[in-house]
């Protein structure tokens, strides 16, 4: 017990007869965490949003003009009966019109001066979630185009292929500036904790002399390594809250990212944990590093 | 308890200590004397593990200092007790944070940690200077708190390195009766001092040390 309160004392006396250095070594791990914060809430947003659209798949079928109605049900039968088929939501042309006109009511005119509704008729297919993979939406896109009767098909997947692709990317992205931002990071703090353990090098020695074991002398060190991070890391979380929110506000409604700001979404709560563990398990690592490297050398 | 086997130390070209044999057995109170830079400082250290022989093998309780690997050494330290020349306290911790450190390395309780370090302070004459920081101390009374620190953990073996270097003639012989009275329980004591009222008091061993090499060693008298 009194050895515990010793090495926390310790701890904490070396943070404040150290306290310059201690808090460069705050502000710069909250600083890089940071980064590598805004990196990941990026990556956290755009797989949100790919999940989001993959999750409801869809695809337009728009049949052919003036198709025979049993045709029309054929489709829409053998359609239903596909596996890959979770729902199926059938439009007329005159619905397709009235849709139209509630849509885009300026545009009404343009199409009341034609005689004819120059709108197909359409069935909009969601597929069930076992079948959502690229290839295989696009094999039974394919088929489904093959069908007599049937005039084209819109299916956004290139777009959701290239998002996905994207978000592949990223992740290797943020992977490679994590470690980076990490290894600056371990840099840092190790060289904080190299000062710590310098300023009091008389001290080890003379606890050396009466018998500590160098794990004993290495605690406090790793102690104050693993403070100083999570404290870096609370402050990124912090300051990331902080900026997700006012990037939330100001940009709410400016049109540019409207629709996108309502599906933003923060770390949840275990990643924000993580985060700051992750601090943690750097300045800890990284005095490491430096307290075992100093005592090889003696 | 301790052999030295024709043990060699040099700094550099000088040799502090040249070809030493000795054999020190438990319960023994040596007096090592000598001029100045006769390498008794050396000698004591080289049984602490603190230097390591140039030549020559260290046993101390059966295990070889100079083969002991680096992360045994703080086991063989807890069971010695070390009064250095130059006191190496922690001038920014109180009389009773310094004392008490070896049991807190060794993870003693709380309750003994206590009792063993005001029984030690009362011992050397510091039980009113509990609490003081170890930095505004006198240099006698820093040399009773590292004499207090090397006591504290009951130690077999007892090193001092001019324990009464600092003090007067009065506290000389108090300190110099604590250390007999700790003889007289069964430690084992080896004591490096210029100090003959130390030496005539004390009535051990004596080894006289002179430029590396054991000049004599008798029992008893000067
Ligand atoms: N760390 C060192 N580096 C270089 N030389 C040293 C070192 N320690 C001791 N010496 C040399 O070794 C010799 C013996 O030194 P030592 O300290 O053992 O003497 P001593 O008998 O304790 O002297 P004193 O009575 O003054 O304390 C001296 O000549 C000294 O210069
Ligand atoms: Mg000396």
């Amino acid at each position: 017990m009194k050895r515990i309160m010793y090495l926390l004392g310790e701890a904490l006396s070396g943070m404040r007869a150290n306290r310059t250095s201690m808090m460069i070594g705050v502000v710069t791990t909250a600083f890089t965490i940071t980064s590598f914060g805004v990196f990941a809430l990026l990556y956290v947003n755009l797989k949100n949003m790919v999940g989001e659209v993959q999750d409801d798949v869809q695809f337009i079928v728009y049949l052919d003009e003036d198709l025979a109605h049993d045709r029309s049900q054929a489709i829409k039968k053998q359609l239903q009966s596909e596996s890959a088929v979770a729902s199926l939501f059938g439009t007329t042309q005159k619905a397709a019109l009235e849709d139209f006109y509630q849509q885009f009511p300026s545009e009404s005119l343009l199409l009341e001066t034609l005689d004819e509704n120059p709108l197909p008729a359409s069935l909009t297919v969601t597929v069930r979630p076992g079948f959502q993979a690229p290839d295989t939406i696009s094999a039974f896109v394919a088929n489904v185009k093959a069908l007599e009767g049937v005039q084209y098909i819109r299916y956004s997947q290139e777009w959701i292929d290239t998002l996905s692709l994207f978000v592949r990317y990223f992740e290797l992205v943020a992977l490679v500036i994590g470690c980076i931002l990490a290894l600056a990071t371990v840099t840092i703090i190790a060289n904080v904790i190299r000062l710590s353990f310098h300023a009091r090098r008389e001290e080890i020695e003379i606890l050396r002399l009466i018998g500590a074991p160098s794990h004993f002398i290495a605690i406090p060190y790793l102690v104050e390594g693993s403070l100083l991070g999570m404290l870096g890391g609370g402050i990124s979380l912090v300051l990331l809250k902080g900026g997700f929110e006012f990037f939330r506000l100001e940009f709410n409604g400016s049109g540019w990212f409207h629709g996108i700001d309502s599906t933003l979404i923060f770390f949840s709560i275990q990643e924000a944990v993580l985060l700051v563990i992750g601090g943690l398990v750097l300045g800890c690592g990284s005095s490491l590093f430096s307290v075992y490297g100093v005592m090889k050398s003696r | 308890m301790i052999q030295l086997f024709h043990v060699s130390k040099c700094y550099g070209r000088c040799a502090a200590l040249n070809d030493v044999t000795l054999r020190i057995d438990k319960g023994d109170c040596v007096l090592l004397t000598g001029p100045s830079g006769a390498g008794k400082t050396t000698l004591l250290k080289l049984i602490f593990g603190a230097e390591f022989p140039d030549e020559g093998q260290i046993l101390v309780q059966n295990r070889n200092v100079a083969r002991l690997r680096a992360s045994d050494i703080p086991y063989l330290r807890r069971t010695m007790g070390f009064v250095l020349q130059d006191f190496k306290l922690l001038p920014h911790k109180t009389v009773f944070n310094n004392v008490a450190l070896p049991l807190i390395i060794q993870g003693a309780s709380t309750f003994d940690t206590n009792r063993k370090v005001k029984e030690v302070l009362a011992a050397v004459g510091l039980g009113h200077k509990y609490s003081a920081l170890t930095g505004g101390l006198s240099a006698g009374e820093q040399q009773r708190v590292c004499i207090a620190r090397a006591l504290v953990n009951t130690p077999m073996i007892l090193l001092a390195d001019e324990p009464t270097g600092n003090l007067d003639a009065h506290l000389t012989e108090e300190i110099t009766e604590l250390f007999q009275s700790i003889h007289a329980r069964g430690t084992t004591v080896m004591l490096a001092t210029h100090n003959n009222q130390v030496v005539e008091q004390m009535k051990g061993r004596i080894v006289q040390l002179h430029s590396g090499r054991v000049l004599s060693d008798q029992e008893g008298q000067v």
